[in-house]
């Protein structure tokens, strides 16, 4: 259940609740299903997430085929919010806070819908491995805190566009930049794996898999974005990604 | 459609009766009718009889030298040469122009003064029951007035302008107020966008507020004259009474009205028909000018 | 494109204009900003020559009037009273030259009557008063002595329902403006066509220009008001709620009218309509009981408004 959208949009209003109904009622209850369903995708995404690490851990191909099949539905999530936020902006004309909000809407089911993609695209790597692959401990160890760290990002980003909590969204950057870093120590753990092909490998894969579980942090930061922008106006990159990164 | 109207069925049972008319109802309503026809045929009986007896008695009067002649004061042997009633007519024209030419502009005047100027102020206010007191002030008042005045003030005799004064007093309050109203008719909205053309007000007024009204206005003022042709009262101290046509309103005037109150207490037959004659004339000339009222009031925009 | 848009210096037009009162010449060919507030408190009447040149055409071919700077209205702490009652209660607002201002708010906010304090037509109600300072350009409209009817030359309005004079046709109703001045008129029918076409009438009424103003279509006869105050050459055009009582077509070819006029007039338009402020206005102010609570570039309005009032106002949420 989504906080009340209305907290920072509403301040200092005199047509308080428990009045005479807000003109546009209908609208505005549009506008909170619209969000819920939206916010709705990424309890799916958690679900997948932590389906496809599961998966992961223990190579479990039939679940990550349940993953991959369960993708229909992030995708039909997406199209059904696409068309509420066609509607309504054809219908309702919203303006100022409201379309803000729409727009808002319309770049994070495009997110989640990424990172749907990036589940599955994790899903796929598992079975080319084989039933048996060759793992490092290390590698996984390292690949479950990086899972950990994507779910707590989309978890808090989830929060945070609920609750239009500007600081909740920005602290998603301390988060991703953990990811980022176990992103590339898990790429140096691959290229120091030694030089059994299967090995090597499997080692390939799990880079592949590192990756899509930092897509998935960007994705979530992105989102955090979107929460800057509907409450305060101003869209801002929350982190210059065009930087270096440190060692 | 069936031919039990709009029940199809032919029954007025069910959720459809409520729609049906009820026999008392019809037989009220086929009452009150009946009252209301039988009230308006009450009142217009007398109206149906003066026409009757106005066409009746005074249309055989008529003829070319009724119209062309005045009238010779020569009422002996029988009524063989007491003339028509030329005079009479004539006099009335012109005293009753004099009179509209006093009354129609300063009426005028007032009521614009009333609606654009005074409005709501307590001298308008003022103005305005006095106007209306004078509407109802007997005619033969105002001619009392203008005898005492005029005649009996300034040691002077009577003349037909005296008449013309005692006549446009009559005329004022009806003017005044039936151009008022009509003024009011125009819509603010006119007013509102010629000043806000930059148009000064009095050219608001004369350009865009009275051309509005005219057609209103001069039905008012076609009323107002059509009643004062009628008056007699006034015109008995102040005109007087002539048999000669003249056209000099310093003078005694003939009139219609004072025509027949002369004429009707004749011994003489022919003279009494003559009466009827130019009481015929006069209630054809009053209609004359409601009808010429009625027609420009359906092109006026405004009433 | 007309010569120049220097914005006058203050002291062209302080009290130096105001001496032009005794002034009986005015210079022919100049329309520039001085000789209009001259205009205003000298010669009253004399409307300024039209400029030869013709500038960026109107929808429907042939040029209207030249394109010119315009003028741009402040108001300085306007209050408008009805007797005792305060319902415009202190507005510093600025409307600027050549752009459409849109004022929106609820019913009953001052918004009608503070943009009838701007031409002086607040006080032709009995009872009805303002303050404060209105200045077109430099000059304080209100200061006494200056003429009322020259102020409304300059400053013209259209209402919200349709009111062409009934007794007057096409033409007499354009050329009204200006026979109902005292002052020079000019050729009244290079100008009474030159108003038609900018106000993308021309078309539709040539061939009928001595038919009766009432029998044209509701949007016909809007524009035609429009023609109307844009005969004598104003330098602003306030506009209350111009398209309420029109249907949707006729609504957007007047929007369309507003987007070319204000090429060289400035524009104030009243509306309750939202859409139609975001559509038209390049600056909206929204009044909120007798008050400003803010104004600034539409866009900004409508996407991200600072005052939380306003942002409740313009999503719906009141009015």
């Amino acid at each position: 259940m989504p906080a009340s959208a209305e907290s920072s949009q509403a301040a200092g209003t005199s047509d308080g609740a428990g009045g005479p109904p807000h003109a546009r009622a209908h609208f505005q209850q549009q506008l909170k299903e619209l969000e819920a369903n939206a916010l709705g995708g990424l309890d799916l995404i958690i679900e997948q997430l932590d389906r496809v690490l599961e998966a992961l851990e223990h190579q479990d191909v039939e679940l990550a085929e349940m993953v991959i099949a369960d993708d229909d539905r992030v995708d039909g999530r997406y199209l059904e919010v696409h068309q509420g936020i066609l509607s309504l902006l054809a219908l309702q004309a919203p303006v100022a806070g409201d379309l803000r909000l729409v727009a808002a809407l319309l770049h994070m089911i495009k997110h989640i819908e990424r990172m749907g993609d990036q589940c599955v695209n994790i899903a796929k790597l598992i079975p080319l491995s084989g039933h048996e692959p060759p793992v490092r401990r290390e590698m996984l160890d390292a690949l479950a805190k990086m899972g950990a760290f994507a779910r707590s990002e989309v978890i808090q980003a989830k929060a945070a566009f609920a609750g239009r909590e500007v600081g909740l969204a920005e602290d998603l950057v301390r988060q991703d930049r953990e990811i980022n870093r176990l992103n590339r120590e898990i790429f140096r753990l691959a290229i120091e794996i030694g030089e059994d092909p299967d090995t090597r490998e499997w080692a390939m894969h799990m880079i592949l898999v590192a990756r899509a579980l930092e897509r998935i942090g960007d994705n979530a930061v992105d989102i955090g974005e979107q929460v800057a922008f509907v409450v305060t106006g101003l869209f801002r990159e929350f982190s210059d990604s065009s930087r270096p990164p440190a060692v | 459609m069936s031919s039990h109207g709009a029940f199809a069925d032919g029954s007025q049972v069910g959720q459809l009766a409520r729609f049906a008319v009820s026999p008392a109802r019809k037989r009220k309503d086929r009452i009150a009718r009946a009252s209301i026809l039988a009230g308006t045929t009450i009142a217009l009986i007398p109206l149906g009889l003066i026409v009757y007896y106005l066409l009746h008695k005074g249309l055989g009067s008529w003829s070319e030298s009724f119209f062309t002649t005045d009238p010779t004061g020569n009422t002996f042997f029988g009524g063989s040469n007491i003339g028509g009633i030329k005079s009479a007519i004539l006099g009335t024209i012109e005293i009753v122009a004099l009179a509209s030419a006093i009354a129609i502009p300063v009426g005028i005047g007032v009521a614009v003064w009333l609606v654009e100027y005074g409005r709501n102020s307590w001298f308008a206010h003022t103005v305005r029951f006095f106007v209306d007191v004078l509407t109802g002030v007997p005619s033969i008042v105002f001619g009392l007035f203008v005898y005492i005045v005029l005649v009996v003030g300034t040691g002077s005799s009577y003349a037909g302008y005296k008449g013309s004064i005692a006549l446009s007093l009559l005329m004022l309050p009806v003017v005044i107020r039936s151009a008022e109203v009509i003024l009011l008719l125009v819509p603010a909205a006119l007013r509102e966008s010629a000043l806000a053309l930059g148009a000064p007000r009095w050219r608001v007024i004369f350009n865009i507020v009275l051309p509005t009204a005219l057609p209103g206005m001069v039905t008012g003022v076609l009323l107002a004259i059509a009643r004062a042709a009628g008056e007699t009262a006034p015109l008995l101290f102040t005109a007087a009474y002539t048999h000669e046509t003249n056209f000099n309103l310093g003078a005694f005037m003939n009139s219609l009205p004072v025509q027949i109150y002369n004429d009707v207490t004749s011994p003489t037959t022919a003279v009494v028909n003559r009466a009827w004659g130019a009481a015929l004339t006069l209630v054809t000339l009053i209609l004359l000018l409601n009808l010429i009222a009625r027609l420009i009031a359906r092109r006026s925009r405004l009433a | 494109m007309t010569p120049d848009g220097s914005t006058p210096q203050v002291a062209d037009v302080d009290p130096e204009s105001r001496s032009e009162l005794a002034r009986q010449q005015q210079s022919s060919a100049d329309p520039s900003p001085e000789t209009t507030s001259g205009r205003i408190t000298g010669a009253a009447g004399r409307s300024a020559p039209m400029s030869g040149n013709t500038a960026a055409a109107p929808a429907n071919g042939d040029a209207g009037v030249a394109a010119k700077p315009g003028l741009g209205v402040t108001l300085e702490q306007l209050r408008a009273f009805y007797g005792d009652s305060e319902q415009v209660k202190g507005i510093d607002l600025e409307f600027r030259a050549n752009e459409v201002t849109a004022i929106i708010g609820p019913s009953g906010c001052g918004k009608s009557t503070m943009v009838r304090c701007i031409n002086r037509m607040h006080e032709e109600i009995p009872g009805a008063r303002a303050a404060g300072r209105v200045l077109l350009d430099k000059l304080d409209i209100y200061d006494p002595a200056v003429d009322v009817v020259a102020v409304r030359r300059a400053i013209g309005m259209v209402f919200q329902k349709p009111n062409p004079f009934p007794t007057m046709s096409i033409y007499d109703n354009v050329a009204a403006g200006l026979r109902l001045s005292s002052g020079r008129r000019g050729d009244l029918h290079a100008k009474v066509e030159a108003a038609l076409r900018s106000a993308g009438l021309w078309d539709e009424v040539a061939e009928r220009l001595t038919e009766p103003g009432a029998g044209l279509s509701g949007g016909q006869q809007q524009r035609l008001c429009i023609a109307r105050s844009l005969a004598v050459d104003p330098e602003v055009i306030l506009m209350d709620e111009p398209c309420s009582a029109l249907d949707p077509i006729a609504t957007l070819r007047i929007e369309e009218l507003i987007d070319q006029l204000k090429a060289r007039v400035t524009i104030v338009i009243v509306t309750h309509n939202m859409q139609q402020a975001a559509r038209v206005a390049d600056r909206t102010a929204f009044m909120l009981d007798g008050k400003l609570v803010e104004a600034g570039p539409t866009q900004e309005i409508f996407t991200n408004p600072t005052d939380p009032r306003t942002e409740e106002y313009v999503t719906g949420k009141f009015g």
